[in-house]
């Protein structure tokens, strides 16, 4: 089981502030629109007599197994979007899971190195590879 | 709840949760595809989770028993992490601006009191519904047949909003804008547009209501974009901001998201990709079971109630046939009065199955120009699915 937790928390610091989970330091900080940002534990479903209309989103993802450019994407993709991007996938060729990275990369400006493209799709085929698609460009960045 | 092979929590959104969901490893040994996920949001019943940050949830297809689909049960489809969580309605202004005479910033009380209001009932359908049906598979939010609901939306008709702004003469474009964000500064903001001429059709139109209550917040809270007869792509949630442009709109989510090929129903070969695409816009006609669902077994020499819904993009459902035998054979199912064109028209039909054994039930809708459904269908987005349905069920 290789771990490094230090990059997870960084993750997770950076997923916290950009993933709407609230500012912890202000309870009633105004943005645009209107968009209050309210502490954690404050968050209640608003009733209907009150003027700010509140949720709590549930968090439900996947953990994902150790293995090679797990770290990789844990940095790259779970900051922007959860695991079940993948795990809601069927199982797809390395060639399918490598465009996917690069439209990620390339389209939709996801901070992804070219060396990190080649690890990240080498993990997520380890994890939901359809069998027998994996000798392609392994280990390349070529198409 | 569970996946097969995966640990999950679920409960609080604390990075402390989070973080230990993220240092224990779980195994990842099963198959994925196939198994159905239920999860439950804030406002909402249980639905088939697709994925939870951002929510992409499913609507069960019973809930489609019902002429109006549920507030609660109503299909989740968001792109961007940063979705609205909370809104203060004192403060919540609807911008609308640009090549505009009179720039407005609208409170939804004033939305609700200085505009005629209308109600319209719509199908709202992600332009990805039925996705997983797709052969060869592509990649994309793996949708059964559920990404679609039809709710009463009420509101003020854009036309109006667009009239009291003074749009200035030369306008191509407006532009529609929600309170979600992009996670990063590289990730383009979902923005969507319509021409001058559909945005002031006087049906497009901009709901503080669904179904008589305010919307949820996953569904767009505290208003939205109503585009009927169009994919709802150009539904936009929370819509915030207008802009009326004196040139034609450009983003990634026209230019690159959201396209199809130009023939119809937006088919093209794996083999060969279309060279040439347009954005998505309104729906193919299309017709889904309700009941009996896939794998359900009914009982012969008695009769048994099929029914569905069918709809397309608003010159209204004039047939739907029902095969019992695979195809051979078609008879026309009854049709329920219309609710309104752009509405599920409800179909039924009796089935009567004499003997035991394994029976493939098809629908297909037509619609008042003619317009029917695919025999086949493919594009590499795994848009705008409308192949005939096939129920397979078990007489037993």
């Amino acid at each position: 089981m290789r771990q490094k937790p230090n990059i997870f928390v960084l993750s997770l610091g950076l997923l916290a502030l950009l993933g709407g989970c609230g500012d912890p330091a202000n309870t009633s900080q105004q943005y645009d629109h209107g968009i209050a940002r309210a502490k954690m534990d404050s968050m209640l479903d608003s009733n209907a007599d009150s003027p700010v209309h509140t949720i709590v989103m549930p968090h439900d993802e996947p953990a994902f197994p150790p293995g090679p450019g797990r770290d990789e994407f844990v940095t790259a993709c779970v900051v922007c979007h959860s695991p079940r991007y993948i795990t809601m996938q069927p199982r797809f060729s390395r060639t399918t899971w490598l465009s996917e990275v690069k439209k990620m990369k390339d389209v939709y400006g996801a901070h992804i190195s070219d060396e990190q493209a080649v690890q990240i799709t080498d993990y997520l085929f380890s994890i939901n590879g359809k069998a027998g698609t994996g000798q392609g460009p392994k280990g390349t960045y070529g198409e | 709840m569970n996946r097969r092979g995966f640990l999950q929590l679920m409960g609080a959104s604390s990075v402390v949760a989070l973080t230990a969901s993220c240092n224990r490893n779980g195994l990842v040994t099963g198959t994925l595809p196939g198994t159905t996920d239920l999860a439950r949001f804030p406002e909402k019943t249980e639905l088939i989770l697709l994925t939870d940050r951002p929510p992409q949830l499913e609507t069960p297809i019973h809930y489609f028993r019902q002429d109006l689909t549920p507030n609660e049960a109503f299909f989740v489809r968001w792109h961007l992490e940063g979705i609205p969580t909370s809104v203060d309605l004192r403060s919540f202004r609807l911008n609308v601006s640009g090549h505009v005479r009179q720039p407005l910033q609208l409170s939804v009380d004033e939305l609700r009191s200085r505009f005629y209001p209308i109600s319209i009932v719509a199908v709202n359908q992600c332009s990805g519904n039925s996705r997983s049906f797709f052969e060869p598979r592509v990649p994309g939010g793996q949708w059964k047949h559920g990404a679609v609901g039809n709710a009463k939306w009420t509101g003020v008709p854009l036309k109006s909003i667009l009239d009291r702004a003074q749009v200035k003469a030369g306008a191509v474009d407006v532009s529609f804008n929600g309170l979600d964000a992009p996670p990063l500064p590289s990730i383009a903001d979902f923005v969507k547009a319509l021409s001058i001429d559909h945005a002031r059709d006087g049906e497009v139109m901009i709901a503080y209501a669904m179904n008589d209550q305010p919307l949820p917040m996953v569904n767009g809270f505290p208003l939205r974009l109503i585009v009927p007869g169009w994919y709802g792509t150009y539904w936009v949630k929370a819509l915030s901001d207008i802009a009326v442009l004196p040139q034609p709109f450009s983003n990634f989510w026209t230019d690159k998201a959201y396209r199809i090929p130009t023939a119809p129903n937006g088919t093209e070969s794996p083999k060969e990709l279309a060279k040439d695409t347009i954005p998505i816009n309104r729906f193919n006609v299309r017709s889904i079971f309700v009941r009996p669902e896939a794998e359900e077994i009914v009982h012969p020499g008695i009769p048994n109630e099929i029914e569905g819904v069918a709809f397309d993009s608003g010159y209204g459902i004039r047939r739907v046939e029902v095969s019992t035998d695979g195809g051979a054979n078609w008879a026309d199912a009854r049709l329920d009065p219309e609710i309104g064109k752009y509405s599920f028209r409800r179909w039924r039909t009796s089935w009567t199955p004499r003997t035991r054994g394994q029976y493939r039930l098809m629908a297909r809708a037509t619609n008042a120009v003619g317009e029917t459904q695919s025999k086949a269908q493919w594009n590499r987005s795994g848009f705008m699915w409308n192949v005939i349905q096939q129920v397979d069920v078990k007489v037993a």
